[in-house]
């Protein structure tokens, strides 16, 4: 009977979407604001990444509310899990095999590094800020499997994240004293391409990443430790 | 002139950087949201006889709407923004005290974050924007309630996150339905492509929008989480959550359903919704042993009546439903900040453990029944003007539907009476049954300063009613008058 109600309650919910859906035309660009994006996204913001264009410039503001979104995820989920921390018990940890071992301890500063590269250039090639923070918190996880000794400090992570964070919001409020705009792209544009160009959204991706990386591997870490 | 947005991004950063002061010293960490709040309650005061004239519209990052995210600062957006801050503000000083087990930077970090993603919520003009800062004030309020980490709030932490998580699924389908059909995400320009609700392709969405709200302000039969949450959270969190949670939830839905879509045929839906809720939550409230879930069960049933009241549609019932919404907000965060105190005293949530409480604790004791009478509706405090104005606004309508509704209403109102008379009479009328523990407590400052505010607003504003009405009646016209809205975003 309980099951029965489900099935309908969801058929209910599909055919309303279904039927919303057929509203919407496929492959026809209508979108108001997406032409807009499209066609003067490089002009506006001087990031030649649309998407990029969007998340940081357009949309910026949604953006800081994504990472504050994440921190307080993260945040929370420490409070939550640093509860348990006396009832766990000291399980035995085989040590990692000479392969994850030795390839962690090479790859760890390749896999930073493409992080970093991929924040840096947000605003010129495919990626940014939560791509870039992602690859830099799976280095953390492999230094976890494989150096199992060794652990983030605490307090850096807490700094970095703190200076990311920081750093949005100063942008954000140097552009209100100068151009009357939260998050108002105070700085030269540039030459188009160039990777000083996009005037405060490279700044903005870097905080980003930044924010982003240490939230990420800070979740890592809570899960690891106390699980 | 300050600029709006400042109410948002000062307090996210100084959460951002409250460890920061957890290097220098663990006991400044306390008094971040106290400096952040104080810093809201000021700036939206400020604001606030500028926005009475005209809505203060600020858009972000050089960019007009809606290619850009704009801020909307009307009354009403405002006068949210003046109760979060004046409740979360008074609640912060509470906690001083209150909270001292845990972690307790990490309780100050999402306390302001919650209350910042409220913030966020009352005053964005984008619907996208709205979602988001509506996640923060989810996330951060599952975290919270789960703070002490016991077994019960732990499942109640899972259960609101459950339920919330599918809520907030809800509307962000909403939203990707709506932005497939206009290509945008501005309220306003959204609102003034939305000429009608009657095709499928525009009931969807609202459907989905109502019971994503839904969730979050506990309209039935969506308040499954409620009790559980509000009863095992801290009591400073049960203020807050109580207090502002579930009436930024009711405000997402009802801007959703006045201004967004102008939705006015399903009103007597959401009209017989909110008697039901009203009182489903008050039946439940009267069985209750457990002071918290007593508190917590109530708090549907007021929110029901809100979204009667609001649903009534006329000037006078949205004045009458935002009234009732300021003195609930009022009411029972007194009425949790009290109990909690008195909890934390005795021990123990069982109502009969609060017997003769009224001697021990004779100040606390004080504020708890002046929350009780006013939340009950008895003159002179805050919730008589509220309930009056909507019992008349109901009555103006001169049709048979709401006569039978206000006879329920009035009911609930007996019943709500009657197990918050239960409270009192326990608090005065009763012995102590172990005589050992006879000796006057007085609660400390930092507990004492909030309650007495609190009960101080109660008073004052249940004898002035004028004091609010003003801005209230400009808030209900701002909700009204869609086409203005529209107007003033998109000219």
């Amino acid at each position: 009977m309980r099951k029965l109600f489900v099935i309908l309650l969801l058929l209910i919910i599909a055919g309303g979407i279904t039927l919303s859906l057929k509203e919407i035309p496929f492959g026809i660009p209508k979108t108001k604001i997406g032409d807009h994006f499209i066609n003067k996204g490089v002009e506006e913001t001087g990031s030649v990444n649309i998407v990029t264009s969007v998340v940081v410039g357009y949309r910026g503001f949604d953006t800081l509310g994504e990472i504050t979104v994440l921190f307080a995820a993260t945040i929370g989920l420490g409070a939550v899990i640093g509860t348990f921390r006396k009832n766990s018990v000291n399980r035995e940890v085989e040590a990692a095999s000479l392969i994850v071992y030795t390839g962690c301890r090479f790859l760890f500063p390749v896999i930073l590094l493409v992080g970093t590269y991929i924040f840096i250039h947000g605003h010129l090639t495919p990626g940014g800020g939560f791509q870039g923070g992602a690859i830099i918190a799976s280095a953390f996880l492999l230094m976890y499997l494989g150096c199992s000794n060794k652990r983030i400090k605490e307090n850096l992570s807490k700094t970095v994240e703190m200076i990311g964070g920081l750093t949005f919001i100063a942008v954000g409020i140097i552009g209100l004293a100068i151009g009357q705009d939260f998050l108002f792209n105070f700085l030269p544009k540039g030459e188009p391409a160039e990777l000083l160009s996009a005037g405060i959204i490279p700044i903005v991706y870097i905080a980003i990443g930044l924010k982003v990386g240490s939230e990420l591997a800070g979740i890592i870490d809570n899960l690891i430790q106390k699980s | 002139m300050v600029n709006p947005v400042l109410l948002i991004v000062i307090p996210l950063g100084l959460a951002f950087v409250v460890p920061f002061f957890g290097f220098i010293s663990k006991k400044i960490e306390k008094f971040i949201p106290f400096v952040a709040l104080f810093f809201n309650l000021i700036v939206s005061l400020r604001l606030f006889p500028r926005v009475l004239e005209q809505p203060v519209h600020v858009s972000i990052g050089g960019f007009v709407p809606p290619f850009g995210i704009n801020l909307v600062a009307g009354p009403i957006g405002i006068l949210f923004t003046v109760l979060i801050a004046l409740v979360g503000f008074l609640v912060s000083i509470y906690a001083f005290d209150y909270i001292k087990e845990k972690d307790q930077e990490k309780y100050h970090i999402l306390y302001l974050l919650l209350l910042t993603g409220a913030t966020g919520v009352v005053l964005t003009g984008d619907i996208f924007n709205l979602f988001v800062f509506f996640e923060i004030l989810c996330i951060s309020s599952y975290s919270l309630v789960a703070y002490f980490g016991d077994k019960t709030s732990i499942e109640s932490a899972v259960k609101y996150l459950i339920q919330g998580a599918l809520g907030s699924c809800l509307i962000l389908m909403g939203i990707g339905l709506l932005y497939g059909q206009f290509g945008t995400l501005n309220m306003a320009d959204l609102a003034g492509n939305i000429k009608s609700v009657h095709s499928v392709s525009i009931f969807v969405p609202l459907v989905l929008f109502i019971t994503g709200f839904g969730v979050e302000a506990a309209i039935f039969p969506l308040n499954a989480w409620l009790p559980d949450a509000h009863s095992s959270a801290p009591s400073s969190i049960s203020a807050v959550l109580s207090g502002i949670a579930i009436e930024v939830g009711l405000y997402a839905m009802i801007r959703v359903v006045f201004t967004l879509f102008g939705a006015s045929s399903i009103l007597t839906f959401l009209m017989l919704l909110g008697v039901i809720t009203l009182l489903i939550g008050e039946l439940c409230a009267f069985c209750q042993e457990n002071i918290k879930r007593m508190l917590a069960y109530s708090s549907i049933g007021q929110i029901g009546l809100m979204l009667f009241a609001l649903s009534i549609a006329s000037s006078y019932g949205i004045t009458g439903g935002l009234f009732q919404l300021v003195s609930h907000t009022l009411g029972k965060s007194l009425l949790f900040l009290a109990a909690g105190y008195m909890i934390y005293r005795s021990g123990s949530m069982n109502i009969s453990s609060f017997e003769g409480m009224g001697k021990r604790m004779p100040y606390t004791a004080l504020a708890f029944t002046i929350g009780a009478f006013s939340i009950v509706g008895l003159p002179p405090f805050i919730g008589f003007p509220g309930k009056l104005m909507i019992v008349k606004a109901a009555l103006f309508e001169q049709e048979m539907l709401y006569t039978v509704l206000i006879f329920f209403i009035l009911l609930a109102t007996v019943i709500e009476g009657a197990y918050y008379f239960r409270v009192v009479q326990a608090l005065y009328f009763k012995e102590e049954k172990n005589t050992q523990n006879q000796k006057r407590e007085i609660a400390p400052l930092s507990i004492l300063i909030p309650i007495f505010i609190l009960t101080g607003f109660i008073v004052v504003i249940g004898i002035y009613p004028k004091l609010i009405t003003d801005v209230l009646v400009s808030s209900a016209s701002e909700l009204l008058n869609r086409a203005d809205y529209i107007k003033s975003v998109m000219p």
